[in-house]
């Protein structure tokens, strides 16, 4: 699997008016000596022309596979299946979902189908967000809170329309939402497209690199439908089987309010860091080398997702504690 | 240390790949279809390649992009594109255009005694052979897969949550029936005998309805999605794709419930992704996932014989011509093979 060539995609995801339509323009136009496609919404902002943008109908289908919240996009399926079958390799496929679209299921279609995880890697999310109304989009529609939730880089647009004092208030509300997100602060989403394409964020070797800022968050609990994070740390090593019967059991009954996790651990009796990452109930594991001599061996864990505090996390967690 | 030799892929060529013309194209072989004594493959650039015992095989550049699917129509070849072409291809390689839906792909076409049909998204396109402008069939969802039964009298698409089944009444409007199981459902097959319908699906799962009453069931173990499937020998058996084996439900009786399909096996762990049909016998060609090719009788495992060798890349297309003299076979890489199948 490691040496196998696969074309990274990027969804792109934000509500209406963002700024995605700019952003993809700036891809396909910008000359940068790369090839990529732009997978579009037909219901989406016009205005993108190029041979390499193909049309898609957003067709959500759940899997028969007994995990409920496994839903995932057909039509991404026999699209990404086709791309594969071009005579000139891409370099990128990014694929935009509509403004009020849920993006887990794009992401899920990366773990679920075979074909398109043999030849194609979900790279990152990057949800792009207006500075100017982001704050109000938050409390008026879940979706745009949930964009928020799901994304590796958060692209805050139209800051040259916002007071900087106001920039603070909406990057805290980010922050509140996704602890990991990389926030980039644009104007006409002018940021450089290194810092969006070809991020590998869903590598799990990539978790470890960010690893210093993926767990300064501080969180309060307030008891409302907010999406929010918590995270958790421990100095005392876990017991690995207590540890996969609890986190396990979580994903399955409560893998729908979940959105997303992710998680460096260190098992008693285990000399390599495992490090973890999932979408909903679907998750990618894998020890990742020994610890480093200077760095202390601890365990951290990031939820983010709705009714978090319902679901006893932190007195599962402390359970898993070794003896 | 000492090495065994034998757990190498055999790199010698096969006797059939020593008489016949092998290449390599470099783009993905995506399809491929029998006319007579010729075969039309389709490419990955959107070439067609046209090949014919005792003469050089023809190349012409007939889609923009990747050509997603081919069907024959008497001795034309139709085409369908991701640059949103419907083609029709004559063997001299007159290309003409039926239709163009702009950037929307063409995804599936078929015909049957010159009628004509596609499929672009969730519309089915239908040509009668008498009339210039198509019929629209509607679908609630993006179509799967579109196959005529053997008479052409009734159409089914397969599509997400099921299968529709479009026939002409007697005032000759289209009337639908619905089958309806939950998830998506890719290619589609009435079985040679009209008596069954089978699609395989996202999952890695077939599923038949018997037509009579509709009942309908799940064929399933198999380790990755089936791909690729055909009936053989008539309706005896549905020979599928999917497993390290070639999986053969028995179809000919009762039908395949309740029975236990034949596994023809070959040598190694790879994956079987292509089957192909040998007319009028009980045997198969198999394609693996590691670009071998093997012909097979499915009720005697041991009358296995090499047609290709390994080439690392995933077989695509097998197809035999209609007077079983030759294969083409073709995989992801482009590597493609067309001989003769008989000792001179």
């Amino acid at each position: 699997m490691e040496n196998k060539h696969q074309v990274p995609v990027t969804v792109l995801t934000g509500f209406l008016g963002a700024g995605k339509t700019t952003l993809l323009n700036r891809i396909l136009t910008e000359q940068h000596g790369q090839k990529y496609a732009v997978i579009v919404n037909e219901f989406g902002e016009q205005g993108i022309d190029n041979d390499l943008v193909v049309d898609a109908d957003e067709e959500v289908f759940e899997m028969n596979n007994g995990c409920i919240c496994c839903t995932v996009r057909g039509d991404l399926i026999r699209i990404l299946s086709g791309l594969m079958k071009r005579a000139d390799k891409l370099d990128a496929i990014i694929v935009e979902t509509t403004g009020l679209a849920d993006p887990a299921p794009v992401a899920q279609t990366f773990f679920v189908d075979q074909d398109v995880a043999n030849k194609t890697k979900l790279d990152a999310i990057v949800t792009v967000a207006d500075a100017v109304h982001l704050s109000s989009q938050i409390e008026d529609h879940h979706e745009a809170e949930e964009q928020i939730a799901f994304g590796d880089v958060i692209l805050l647009n139209k800051i040259d329309l916002v007071k900087d004092e106001n920039i603070d208030v909406v990057t805290k509300r980010i922050r509140k939402i996704n602890p990991f997100a990389k926030i980039i602060k644009t104007t006409k989403c002018g940021a450089p497209l290194k810092e969006i394409l070809n991020l590998d964020a869903f590598s799990l070797k990539r978790i470890l690199e960010v690893e210093p800022d993926f767990l300064e968050s501080d969180h309060d609990h307030e008891h409302d439908d907010d999406v929010t994070s918590l995270s958790f740390v421990s100095d005392k090593p876990l017991d690995m089987e207590k540890f996969q019967n609890w986190f396990g059991k979580l994903l399955q009954t409560k893998g729908q309010d979940i959105m997303r996790t992710k998680g460096i651990l260190d098992f008693k009796g285990e000399n390599d860091r495992y490090v973890f990452q999932g979408v909903h109930m679907l998750m990618d594991a894998s020890p990742m080398g020994k610890w480093p001599d200077d760095k202390e061996r601890s365990s951290r864990l990031v939820f983010i997702g709705r009714n978090l505090e319902t679901m006893n996390l932190k007195e599962g967690f402390e359970a898993c504690k070794s003896e | 240390m000492t090495t065994d030799l034998n757990q190498f892929p055999q790199l010698d060529k096969t006797k059939f790949e020593q008489r016949g013309i092998q290449l390599e194209i470099g783009v993905p072989v995506t399809c491929a279809v029998s006319i007579g004594n010729y075969i039309a493959a389709g490419f990955g650039d959107g070439t067609i390649r046209i090949f014919s015992s005792g003469e050089k095989h023809k190349t012409l550049k007939a889609h923009k992009g990747v050509i997603l699917c081919m069907a024959k129509d008497g001795d034309n070849i139709l085409t369908g594109g991701d640059d949103g072409y419907f083609l029709k291809i004559s063997l001299n390689g007159e290309i003409n255009e039926v239709t163009n839906f702009g950037s929307r792909w063409v995804d599936h076409v078929a015909a049957h005694n010159g009628n004509l049909v596609c499929s672009s998204g969730k519309v089915v396109y239908y040509w009668d052979k008498n009339k210039k402008e198509p019929k629209s069939l509607n679908h609630d969802s993006t179509i799967g897969g579109l196959a005529f039964d053997a008479k052409g009298r009734r159409l089914a698409v397969s599509r997400y949550g099921g299968v529709t089944v479009w026939k002409k009444d007697y005032s000759n409007k289209w009337k639908s029936t619905k089958l309806d199981w939950k998830g998506s459902h890719n290619k589609v097959s009435f079985s040679p005998d009209g008596k069954y319908l089978v699609t395989s699906m996202q999952e890695n799962v077939l599923r038949c309805w018997r037509l009579k009453d509709k009942l309908d069931f799940a064929m399933s173990g198999y380790g990755s999605k089936v791909k690729s499937f055909a009936f053989i020998d008539d309706t005896s058996y549905l020979a599928t794709s999917g497993a390290i084996d070639a999986i053969c439900w028995p179809f000919d009786g009762e039908g395949p419930m309740g029975r236990t399909p034949i596994c023809v096996p070959y040598v190694g762990n790879n994956q079987v992704t292509f089957i192909e049909r040998f007319p009028d016998e009980k045997a198969i060609f198999a394609g693996l996932s590691d670009g071998s090719v093997f012909l097979s009788q499915i009720e005697n495992e041991n009358n296995t014989i090499i047609i290709r060798s390994f080439t690392g890349s995933e077989v695509s297309a097998i197809v035999m011509t209609d007077d079983k003299s030759s294969i083409f076979i073709g995989d992801m890489s482009g590597n493609t093979l067309w001989t003769s199948i008989w000792d001179q």
